[in-house]
């Protein structure tokens, strides 16, 4: 059951991974310096989608707290700074979009689109030092507690940060190319692959760096299982560079998609048995069991949340279906 | 500096601006229900007019609920990690219950509500914001679950020093529990109704050209304030009794009941201050004070006849000037629930410092001032918008504008997609 938890857990990151990464994508792009409209146009791609998105956050975190409450606990106040960005950017983020087009003036508007930049470069350094933390593992003492912060401030975690930037730049390019109208996103091919390719080598030095790093190698359990999975991500980002030279957007973005749910995959994998690892004190690493809640409360969540998950899915598939297609002026510009 | 008290500033602080703002969605959403379904089944063209307006202070002033929410939640695990690892089995559920079941299905329906005008049917458009309300009670319900847990725990057993979840219907049935939700929930319509009332009575008092849409919006206002403060009353006296029972050193510790438990606690915990600060009970006070004042809007509501409240103008004075005391009231009556409880972040169960998370006092400063600063900004900035669109009137809001009409409010129309 605990497994069935941690799949759950890894499904709702992933997901929020997925469709967070496009609106930081997309809100990164707002730094190219587009004319107004264009940057109206490109938040309003995300328009219906964007609150839904981010959460799977929200949702996550709660299932993090309600199954895994030890490793809640010990995961985010271990990697404190790296949260607390990432959180900070997550703001950031929901305001701007949400009331950049509120104020009339353009200079208003160019402002919140500067907010909406920084909170995108927060929010995926911040989860990418996060996922780092997990893999190279933590200074968890035998009290249960973990020490310190610096143990953050590594070439890996600098690395994987700069990579999950990097995808998430990628990812939303790639959304617009797919979005947008026609003229509009063809415009925006050119530039999409040329950071795919930045995104392949990102991911490849993140990879050379974790190969590296003495931390990274003592936590990873299956490393096997972690270069394969590296890999299929390179595979990945290369095959969504193809699919749009061939003018797939939309093969190209089930690519990149892949991409950003596969970290989670990867590390879920490479650790197993254990969610977090720690570096000074062998036996104080928390194994999945360890780190779930008891019998009674993941029976409890059991019975009162699976059997609505498929409404939940179902309610964001609806979502989708009604605006499906390329973002054509059919409903209100509001964001 | 002491990381407990910082942790315990920050949660303050957050919660406290956290709730100015999910009051208000709670009452407004409910009232928007109201009117959207007016509009859907008579068809008549004032109440969309009034969906819109309305609809979009609604939309605005939601976005520092998800802001102030989301740190809320990560809050528990960055500062409060002993909670999780203590109570966590227990606490944890209806938090978790609260995301998947509620929060999860709000902001999906809350995204298609603001882009499904002119592209659903007006019936499935409806069927949203009714998702939306019901999910937004939803959430109240299991954060109130949660939260008088920590006031009342129940339904659990301590093994090797951590609680385990025994009895989940007991966490239902809390006496801690249902009257105060009854009573946050009719703060929230109150609180909801009366921003309804005094901003639709600075419209009238400057002679809004929209005078039906206003005076509309004035009486389904002070109608909703003011049967909301009846029960805001009765649900606040009716606390007393149930906490009082669950909590007796709450409201002062003198009564045979706190001796005994204080002496249970000190033969179990060791010698200690087992009483809260008396500061919650001064504010408690004031809230109190402050329910029997706003019970005086029944007085206005007889006004409405002939629209002797509009003519004799000073009525809306007083209905503009009235709008600071809910909120007051609101943060009064949690720090009066939450301080009481202390030393406890679990009453007689888990002590705060044991809960609060074994970081360094400068980080957790920081963090302090950082999130302060960040939330209190947009908080600024978000009532700054509000007051604006409020001050703007109902002529052109930009919450379901037709695709194809250019925004009034701009010189030079932006196409959607150049
Ligand atoms: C508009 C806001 C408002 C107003 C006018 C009142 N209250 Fe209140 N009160 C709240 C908003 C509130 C609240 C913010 O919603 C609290 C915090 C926690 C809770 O359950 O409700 C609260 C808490 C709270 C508590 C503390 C419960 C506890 O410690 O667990 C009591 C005893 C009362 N209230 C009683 C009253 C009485 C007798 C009132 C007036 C006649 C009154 N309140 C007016
Ligand atoms: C949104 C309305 C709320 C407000 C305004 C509020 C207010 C406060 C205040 C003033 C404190 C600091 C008390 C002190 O340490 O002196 C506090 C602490 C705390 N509250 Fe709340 N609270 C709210 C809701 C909740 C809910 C719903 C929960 C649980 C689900 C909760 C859990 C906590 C915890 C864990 C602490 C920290 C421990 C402590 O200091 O006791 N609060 N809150
Ligand atoms: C410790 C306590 C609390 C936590 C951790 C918390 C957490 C959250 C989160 C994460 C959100 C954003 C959800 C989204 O993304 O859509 C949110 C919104 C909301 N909260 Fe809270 N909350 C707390 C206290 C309360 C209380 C006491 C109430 C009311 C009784 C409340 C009512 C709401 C409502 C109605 C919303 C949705 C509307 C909005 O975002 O403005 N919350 N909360």
């Amino acid at each position: 059951m605990e497994l069935a938890w941690y799949a759950l857990l890894g499904l709702f990151f992933a997901g929020y991974l997925v469709l967070g990464g496009y609106d930081y994508g997309v809100g990164l792009l707002l730094a190219r310096g587009a004319d107004a409209p264009r940057r109206r146009a490109a938040l309003n791609a995300v328009g219906p989608f964007f609150l839904g998105n981010e959460v799977w956050l929200v949702a996550a975190a709660g299932i993090l707290f309600g199954a895994f409450p030890v490793l809640e606990g010990e995961l985010l106040a271990g990697s404190y700074p790296a949260v607390a960005a990432a959180l900070a950017g997550v703001i950031l983020v929901t305001a701007g979009v949400q009331l950049r087009s509120r104020p009339d003036s353009a200079r208003a508007r160019a402002a919140w689109d500067r907010v909406i930049v920084v909170g995108s470069l927060l929010a995926a350094l911040g989860w990418g030092v996060v996922l780092a933390g997990l893999l190279q593992g933590v200074p968890l003492r035998a009290d249960g507690h973990v020490a310190g912060v610096t143990h953050l401030f590594t070439p890996f975690a600098a690395a994987t940060g700069l990579a999950v930037l990097a995808l998430v730049v990628a990812h939303g390019a790639t959304f617009l190319t797919l979005q947008l109208p026609t003229v509009e996103g063809d415009r925006l091919r050119p530039l999409a692959r040329r950071l795919l390719l930045t995104a392949i080598v990102a991911v490849g030095a993140a990879t050379v760096a974790g190969l590296l790093s003495d931390r990274v190698r003592a936590a990873a359990q299956r490393p096997a299982v972690g270069v394969l999975l590296a890999v299929l991500l390179v595979t990945a980002l290369l095959a969504a560079r193809a699919a749009l030279g061939r003018r797939r957007p939309g093969l190209a973005f089930a690519a990149t998609a892949t991409a950003l749910a596969l970290p989670v995959l990867l590390i879920g994998a490479t650790l197993w048995p254990y969610a977090l690892v720690s570096t000074v004190e062998p036996s104080a690493s928390l194994t999945v069991t360890d780190a779930a809640a008891s019998g009674p409360t993941l029976r409890l969540l059991g019975w009162l949340t699976v059997p609505l998950l498929p409404a939940l899915l179902g309610f964001q598939a609806m979502c989708l279906w009604i605006f499906r297609g390329r973002a054509d002026g059919r409903a209100p510009v509001y964001w | 500096m002491d990381t407990l008290l910082l942790a315990r500033l920050q949660f303050a602080t957050t919660a406290s601006v956290h709730f100015l703002f999910v009051a208000v969605t709670l009452g407004l959403v409910t009232l928007l229900v109201g009117m959207q379904t007016a509009w859907v089944v008579t068809g008549n063209h004032r109440w969309e007019r009034l969906t819109r307006f309305w609809g979009q202070l609604y939309v605005i002033n939601y976005v520092l609920g998800i802001a102030t929410g989301v740190v809320m939640e990560f809050q528990f695990g960055l500062n409060w990690s002993g909670l999780s690892r203590y109570v966590g089995n227990v606490f944890g559920a209806p938090l978790a219950i609260e995301t998947l079941v509620a929060f999860f299905l709000e902001s999906t329906f809350l995204g298609m509500w603001i882009f499904g005008w002119h592209r659903l049917r007006r019936g499935a458009h409806l069927a949203l914001l009714y998702g939306v309300a019901i999910t937004a009670y939803a959430s109240a319900f299991w954060i109130m679950v949660a939260n008088s847990w920590l006031q009342n725990p129940v339904g659990y057993e301590v093994r090797d020093g951590v609680a385990h979840l025994t009895d989940f219907a007991a966490l239902l049935t809390n006496p801690a529990l249902w009257m105060a939700l009854g009573h946050v929930v009719s703060a929230a319509l109150l609180t909801g109704g009366l921003l309804m009332a005094a901003i639709s009575a600075w419209h009238l008092n400057r002679r809004t050209p929209d005078l039906a849409l206003f005076r509309s919006s004035l009486r389904i206002g002070l109608v909703t304030a003011a049967l909301a403060i009846t029960l805001v009353q009765g649900f606040g006296f009716a606390q007393f009794g149930p906490v009082g029972g669950v909590q007796p050193t709450k409201f002062g510790g003198d009564s045979p009941q706190a001796e005994v438990l204080i002496a249970d606690w000190t033969s179990r915990f060791g010698p200690g201050d087992y009483l809260p600060p008396a500061l919650s009970n001064v504010g408690l006070g004031f809230m109190i004070l402050i329910g029997f004042a706003l019970g005086l809007l029944w007085l206005l509501v007889p006004l409405l006849w002939r629209d002797w409240i509009i003519r004799l103008r000073f009525p809306l004075w007083l209905l503009m000037l009235a709008l600071p005391l809910p909120f007051v009231a609101l943060i009064l009556g949690w720090i009066a629930r939450e301080v009481g409880r202390h030393p406890w972040v679990a009453y007689g169960l888990l002590p705060v410092d044991q809960a609060v998370s074994p970081i360094s006092p400068w980080l957790m400063a920081a963090s302090l001032v950082g999130f302060t600063l960040l939330l209190g900004t947009l908080a600024v900035t978000n009532w700054m918008l509000l007051a604006r669109y409020a001050a703007r009137g109902a002529a052109d809001p930009a919450l379901g504008r037709p695709p194809a009409q250019p925004p009034a409010d701009d010189p030079r129309p932006e196409p959607a997609f150049a």
